[in-house]
């Protein structure tokens, strides 16, 4: 184990050696995120502050919301949004030779490639849920800290087990990057509360798609809102899914081994 | 709200730099090319979706914003998505790229002719991209039950105002091109003020509900001018009567662009056939 | 004991039958129709420590089939294959760990970044130990030359290069198979010859067995010197290279220099074929089974001053194509 974050370490490192030798261009990538996020940010805070709320919803609430979900997103996506490539892999012969490598082939996977959007959201989400948070005076007790770190590694899971299902999906149709893509896009819902959307939509993101736990449930708790159960079921849904992804995984590995490419 | 509008298309430019320690840019099959369409799709559904039950829950507790009732909004919101291709202004922009890999056979024909081809090709892959919004139009119209103006002058009037302002960002995007055969980076610049656009450009809030101080800035940019100005025409947001003056403006903006952009490109080939390429 | 060891191994894919069209997508999806291929039909043999083996085959032969259930990355549908005492695809890590792989076309160095970079890394990958990788750099310094592109980026890197690199990649936690698919490709004579030479000697000095895929014919002369022959997934022939040149090798060329211009050569001796005129220079070949050498280069000398002229090997190209056309059913001749 201890092998493998050290191995994680050195892939990394190579990465941000890579990086520096773009230097312009991550600065302004780093620019353009961040202008992308600010858009959407803009829009919520000049609207908001011309209405009384967003359906029972406070600005300082639908941005922690918002926070929470390119928080818990981002812990996954520096690391592991790169599997979206998996498909491209199987198609250049590249995973090939991780198969030939004597380490374990998803890690290898994983480790190839990082992706620095997660980099800038990550700051951003933290910002987002510390200045919120204080201005709902979440931070007043323990249990609160305690719960939110739970909720962001659940979410943080939850992203990682629904790439690695749909990004599995390659060794069967070889482009996994479409499946990938449409399945992640509806991450736009979570950003909101969710019970603005109908029933149909609020399904999909909790039992289908279940990023509403990244986001919508811990913060709906946190502010006193009943939620129920659902408030405390995000640790076991991400287990769940992750369980269910690594096995879709040996089973998609057992089929690519024996049926090739 | 991260739309649709944010990645053009996955791989986005970040995870370009992951790939390129993978050796080797690949080529779109077909295939690829053929389910990208269908990806493309998918995301502007969801964020067209996204969109109407945001401002639904917004109006949910207030009868106007901005003077704006609930059907106004939801018109312009849904009209934008339609039409988000007229806001699009990274095409030319790769050009200059181009020109920089050595394409100086280009240098060859006089620059008005070059600019006018690229004109040309803009405004028809614009009408592509529209086409390709059909989908997000039928939904807009059949579930959630756009009304189109029904007005003539109204449409006149925005396809009069669409060219305008379409000429307008050609210009614009013709000129960072050009900053392109200066720097590298260029491209990532153009990124950059890409995601400034979005907003800007009036593709997430109608523009008239910013607050005053912020409202003529953003007014101000080639942006608001492609985007806003026909939009809001279109939707009702902007009534006929503003039209003349609005489409004063936005010819005012090309004749200002217009000669800019054909100078910074005759200094930009002076520059590249004195120096190389 | 053997290194590798094959019975009767053989690989059946499944290939899905679509008609085209429409219609016939749609009925490829609601009843699906498979056939069945065999890529590789029951082969066997063995390789020794310390052999450079060539694997020949045509396109789709089963080459690359054969090697990715060697290498662990397909498991055969039927027979055994044992490399180094082991099962490569249920022991993938251990086998990985006593292997390197050589894709031709594909690089397993970063792109962007230093050699030694990609270098450490993948000793960090191997667990090779830090002195020994030290050893190890300085020797491969040396006899690939890579002093001066340790800080060079891959990219910025020619094909030669790319390959040396590549090499030291590979065999930088001292496997004691190395699987070669394509090495020289695409690669200048000279390159190639120093490529062949530094793979001589790892096999020479550390006893790496060799398996190499390839379609340069001048590669497999110059290393192996045994050969095994792939067609529609069976091993039609296992042996020395030696013999099969001998038995097939019917096809020898002689080149000749004149004092003269050889436009005026008319007599082409029986058995006998130009293959190519230039000013002073004529290549002949002729059919070792019709003819001998001495007899063409009387013919010739009758006709035309000769200042020097030589013999030489049987071509292996012309050899492997009539294996390929059937050569080896016919009885020898």
């Amino acid at each position: 184990m201890r092998r493998y974050v050290s191995l994680y370490a050195s892939f990394f490192r190579m990465f941000l050696k890579s990086i520096l030798e773009y230097r312009g261009s991550f600065v302004t990538l780093v620019a353009a995120v961040l202008l992308v996020q600010g858009a959407s940010l803009a829009t919520i805070w000049v609207v908001m502050s011309q209405v009384p709320s967003m359906n029972g919803w406070s600005l300082p609430e639908v941005l922690l919301i918002y926070g929470l979900l390119i928080f818990s997103r981002s812990c996954t996506q520096i690391f592991t949004e790169y599997i979206w490539n998996l498909g491209s892999m199987i198609r250049q012969g590249e995973f090939d030779r991780y198969l030939v490598r004597p380490i374990n082939p998803l890690f290898h996977v994983l480790a190839a490639g990082l992706n620095f959007e997660g980099l800038v959201n990550f700051p951003l989400g933290l910002v987002l849920i510390i200045g919120t948070g204080r201005t709902l005076g979440l931070f007043a007790s323990p249990f609160n800290i305690a719960y939110l770190v739970v909720a962001v590694a659940s979410g943080a899971v939850i992203f990682f087990a629904v790439n690695l299902i749909t990004a599995t999906t390659a060794f069967w149709i070889i482009e996994s990057m479409p499946v990938s893509a449409a399945v992640f896009e509806n991450y736009l819902f979570a950003h909101y509360p969710l019970t603005i959307f109908p029933r149909g939509i609020q399904f999909l993101l909790t039992w289908i798609i279940p990023y509403g736990f990244a986001s919508f449930y811990p913060a709906a708790f946190l502010m006193g809102r009943d939620v129920g159960a659902l408030a405390w079921l995000g640790p076991l849904v991400a287990a769940v899914l992750l369980v269910l992804g690594y096995r879709f995984w040996l089973v998609g590995l057992n089929r690519y081994e024996g049926a090739g490419s | 709200m991260n739309s649709a509008l944010v990645s053009p298309r996955r791989p986005s430019a970040v995870n370009m730099l992951g790939y390129t320690a993978l050796a080797g840019m690949e080529t779109k099959t077909f295939l690829v090319y053929h389910w990208s369409v269908v990806v493309d799709l998918i995301k502007n559904l969801i964020a067209t979706i996204v969109f109407v039950y945001f401002w639904r829950a917004l109006y949910a507790q207030t009868p106007a914003i901005a003077g704006l009732s609930l059907d106004a909004t939801l018109a312009y919101v849904l009209l934008a998505r339609i039409f988000q291709p007229l806001g699009s202004f990274m095409l030319v922009s790769e050009f200059g790229h181009q020109m920089r890999q050595g394409a100086l056979a280009h240098i060859q024909l006089r620059p008005l002719d070059i600019q006018l081809a690229y004109y040309v090709q803009n405004l028809a892959s614009v009408v592509v991209a529209l086409g390709r919004q059909l989908p997000v139009a039928l939904v807009a119209l059949l579930v959630f039950r756009l009304r189109l103006p029904t007005n003539p002058a109204v449409w006149g009037v925005f396809i009069l105002s669409a060219l305008l302002g379409r000429s307008v960002l050609f210009c614009f995007d013709y000129i960072l091109g050009c900053v392109a055969f200066y720097t590298t980076s260029a491209w990532g610049l153009g990124f950059a003020i890409f995601g400034l656009s979005l907003f800007v450009g009036g593709g997430l809030v109608p523009l008239v509900m910013l607050p005053d101080w912020l409202r003529p800035i953003v007014l101000n940019t080639p942006f608001a001018q492609a985007f806003y100005v026909p939009i809001s025409l279109l939707s009702g947001v902007a009534p006929l009567s503003q039209a003349p003056r609005l489409l004063l403006i936005q010819f005012l903006w090309l004749l200002g662009l217009a000669p800019l952009s054909r100078l910074v490109f005759a200094v930009a080939i002076r520059r590249v056939t004195v120096q190389g390429g | 004991m053997a290194v590798i060891e094959v019975e009767n191994l053989s690989k059946v894919f499944r290939i899905s039958q679509k008609e085209p069209g429409l219609g016939g997508a749609f009925k490829a999806l609601v009843r699906p129709r498979y056939t069945d291929k065999a890529a590789v039909a029951g082969i066997s043999f063995t390789v020794e420590p310390a052999e450079i083996v060539g694997y020949i085959g045509v396109n789709g032969a089963g080459k690359s089939t054969t090697i990715k259930m060697l290498t662990g990355v397909l498991v055969p549908s039927g027979g055994q294959v044992r490399v180094l005492g082991r099962d490569p695809h249920k022991q993938r890590v251990a086998n990985a760990n006593d292997i390197g792989v050589v894709f031709g076309q594909r690089t397993q160095l970063w792109w962007d970044l230093a050699l030694i970079e990609s270098l450490n890394l993948v000793a960090k990958i191997y667990q090779v130990d830090p002195a020994r990788y030290r050893q190890l750099l300085d020797q491969f310094a040396e006899t690939l030359e890579l002093k001066p592109l340790l800080s060079v980026p891959i990219r910025q890197m020619s094909l030669g290069q790319k390959m040396r690199a590549e090499l030291a990649a590979t065999l930088i936690h001292e496997p004691k198979i190395v699987y070669l698919d394509e090495p020289t490709i695409g690669l200048d004579l000279i390159v190639k010859e120093r490529i062949r030479e530094f793979i001589k000697q790892q096999n020479q000095t550390r006893g790496t067995t060799v398996i190499l895929t390839t379609h340069d014919l001048g590669d497999i002369e110059e290393l192996c010197k045994r050969v095994l022959i792939i067609d529609a997934g069976q091993l039609i022939y296992d042996g020395p290279l030696a013999t099969i040149k001998a038995r097939f090798g019917k096809f020898r060329s002689i080149t000749f220099e004149t004092l003269q211009d050889v436009g005026g050569f008319q007599q082409v001796p029986d058995g006998a074929e130009t293959l190519s005129t230039d000013e002073r220079k004529l290549v002949l070949r002729f059919d070792r089974t019709l003819t001998t050498a001495s007899k063409v280069a009387k013919a010739v000398m009758d006709q035309l001053e000769v200042v020097d002229f030589s013999l030489a090997e049987p071509d292996l190209g012309s050899v492997v194509k009539q294996i390929y056309g059937g050569a080896l059913r016919e009885p020898a001749a």
